[in-house]
């Protein structure tokens, strides 16, 4: 694993990402904290979209993609999928640091009175987390899917951006409702009891399945 | 170990035909592809490490016919070095290699011992540390040559391994490449003849996707025996008249005079004298005969 952390998580990847999240924390404002993973969730897919565009593609540019063809596709795809665990799980910990660098610097108030706020702001911290994970993971293997059919990064991330914007819509919201990927961003965060945006997020993992299975057959015919 | 190919083609979807009907057989141990850039060559490699599928004919490698179904088995027979290749920058090269043989599917034990092995026999065994990013360009190439050794393929195909390299750099590739080519095929392509001089014996010469010539060395160069000469010029101005008239292989000042030496066919009407032909005049013969 330690080699797939130096093939994909340059110096250069961590230096933007956090320049990112910092610069998000500081701008995008929050008034209280059930809004933080509102304010996270679309900039962080699109992170990810933009960070996980590279994790095949690579090897297309170097053309090492060339050589790599005489391997078998099998020892090709675990390769990726690894690459994909050591992106994914920097995303999401950042993600997770984010929501804390919101709280420092925004100061957001607890919807909650003064006795239960920690149990729940911690339930709310970990809805988040599991929404962000699917999120990342989502947005993470759209991109690289792309970019691997396109075998062009900017051809991947253009894509995934156009679907971004579509789906983080009013119109976006008002067409797929419940079932937009987005649905945890475009939920109600008055009522904590709606859990109607797990919809969303099961449409997501249904379709990183099916990009995931895709992956071997892509990998051979487009790598 | 050996290659065949047969009436093969490669035309692209823009209509350029890069092969056109080319038949040649590759025999074990080093084995030259000489041609001008766009001649097919890196073509023709990328059809023989199945990168590429071709649009009619047929090629075999050791009796296994290049189809779909035997992809897999003729891939674990190749080793692969193309022209431009960036291997892991942020990798030491130890773990480059490591790393390319784990995906090639090669136990880490063996694995080990053959980068140990390679890397003594490469002289980058003190280099192995480095990152790859700060090795030079020749200690990149060997690095690429490891890569493509660690296989154990029976079938190695390096594509202009030497281009951009300084001298040194250069003997110490052809010299890896000719120990290598010992129980194995190598298929070496280059545009410098002077690198299959000093290697090879059988060579093949490209132009405009059809084999113009397959065989001995020697051979070539006797094809081009008696049809090349050398003359002198006083001044530019004759110079520039032989040139007009003659296909000029090289110029040189010596003691004030310009010597050329020019490639035709019978004897030129101006005074000259005939030389024996190198490899490279037998090239330029044999891809300026039609």
């Amino acid at each position: 694993m330690g080699k797939e952390v130096k093939i994909c998580l340059s110096l250069y990847k961590i230096v933007y990402s956090t320049f990112f999240v910092s610069i998000l924390c500081i701008v995008r404002g929050v008034s209280f904290t059930n809004e933080i993973g509102v304010a996270l969730e679309p900039p962080l897919a699109l992170l990810a979209a933009v960070f996980c565009a590279d994790t095949y593609v690579q090897e297309i540019v170097s053309k090492r993609a060339e050589v790599e063809r005489l391997y078998p596709v099998k020892n090709r795809t675990l390769s990726i999928i690894k690459r994909m665990m050591v992106q994914e799980g920097y995303l999401f910990l950042l993600a997770a640091a984010s929501y804390g660098m919101y709280g420092i610097i925004q100061k957001p108030l607890s919807l909650y009175g003064t006795q239960i706020v920690i149990k729940d702001e911690l339930k709310m911290f970990l809805v988040y987390l599991a929404a962000i994970a699917v999120t990342l993971i989502f947005w993470g293997l759209l991109s690289h899917t792309l970019s691997c059919l396109f075998r062009n990064m900017w051809a991947g991330i253009g894509c995934a951006l156009i679907l971004w914007i579509t789906t983080n819509s009013t119109i976006g919201d008002r067409l797929l409702g419940k079932w937009n990927v987005f649905s945890y961003t475009f939920r109600n965060i008055e009522d904590n009891g709606d859990l109607k945006w797990i919809c969303g997020k099961i449409v997501c993992v249904c379709l990183i399945l099916i990009m995931g299975a895709m992956l071997p057959e892509i990998i051979k015919k487009r790598g | 170990m050996s290659i065949k190919i047969n009436d093969l083609t490669v035309t692209f979807k823009n209509g350029v035909t890069a092969i056109d009907h080319a038949d040649l057989e590759i025999p074990k141990g080093l084995f030259g592809l000489l041609g001008e850039n766009g001649a097919g060559k890196t073509t023709l490699m990328r059809v023989l490490t199945t990168v590429l599928k071709p649009t009619g004919g047929t090629v075999t490698l050791d009796g296994m016919l290049y189809s779909e179904g035997n992809y897999e088995k003729i891939q674990r027979k190749i080793g692969y070095l193309p022209q431009e290749i960036e291997l892991y920058p942020n990798l030491t090269v130890q773990e480059c290699l490591e790393y390319m043989g784990d995906l090639a599917g090669v136990s880490k034990k063996v694995c080990k011992e053959r980068i140990r092995y390679y890397l003594e026999k490469t002289s980058l065994i003190e280099h192995r540390r480095k990152k790859m990013r700060q090795l030079s360009g020749g200690m990149k190439r060997r690095v690429g040559l490891i890569q493509a050794l660690l296989n154990e393929p029976e079938f190695l195909i390096i594509d202009e391994p030497t281009t951009g390299l300084d001298p040194e750099e250069r003997i110490r590739i052809r010299n890896l490449l000719v120990d290598f080519s010992e129980k194995r095929t190598i298929l070496f392509s280059t545009h410098v003849v002077e690198d299959l001089v000093a290697t090879c014996n059988q060579l093949a010469v490209m132009k405009k996707g059809a084999f113009l010539y397959a065989g001995s060395m020697q051979e070539l160069i006797n094809e081009a025996k008696g049809h090349i000469w050398i003359c002198r010029a006083t001044d530019e101005k004759q110079a520039r008249e032989i040139e007009k008239k003659y296909h000029v292989s090289s110029k040189q000042y010596v003691d004030g005079e310009l010597r050329i030496k020019l490639i035709n066919k019978g004897k030129p009407d101006i005074d000259c004298t005939p030389v024996s032909a190198t490899l490279e005049d037998a090239y330029i013969y044999i891809t300026n005969k039609q």
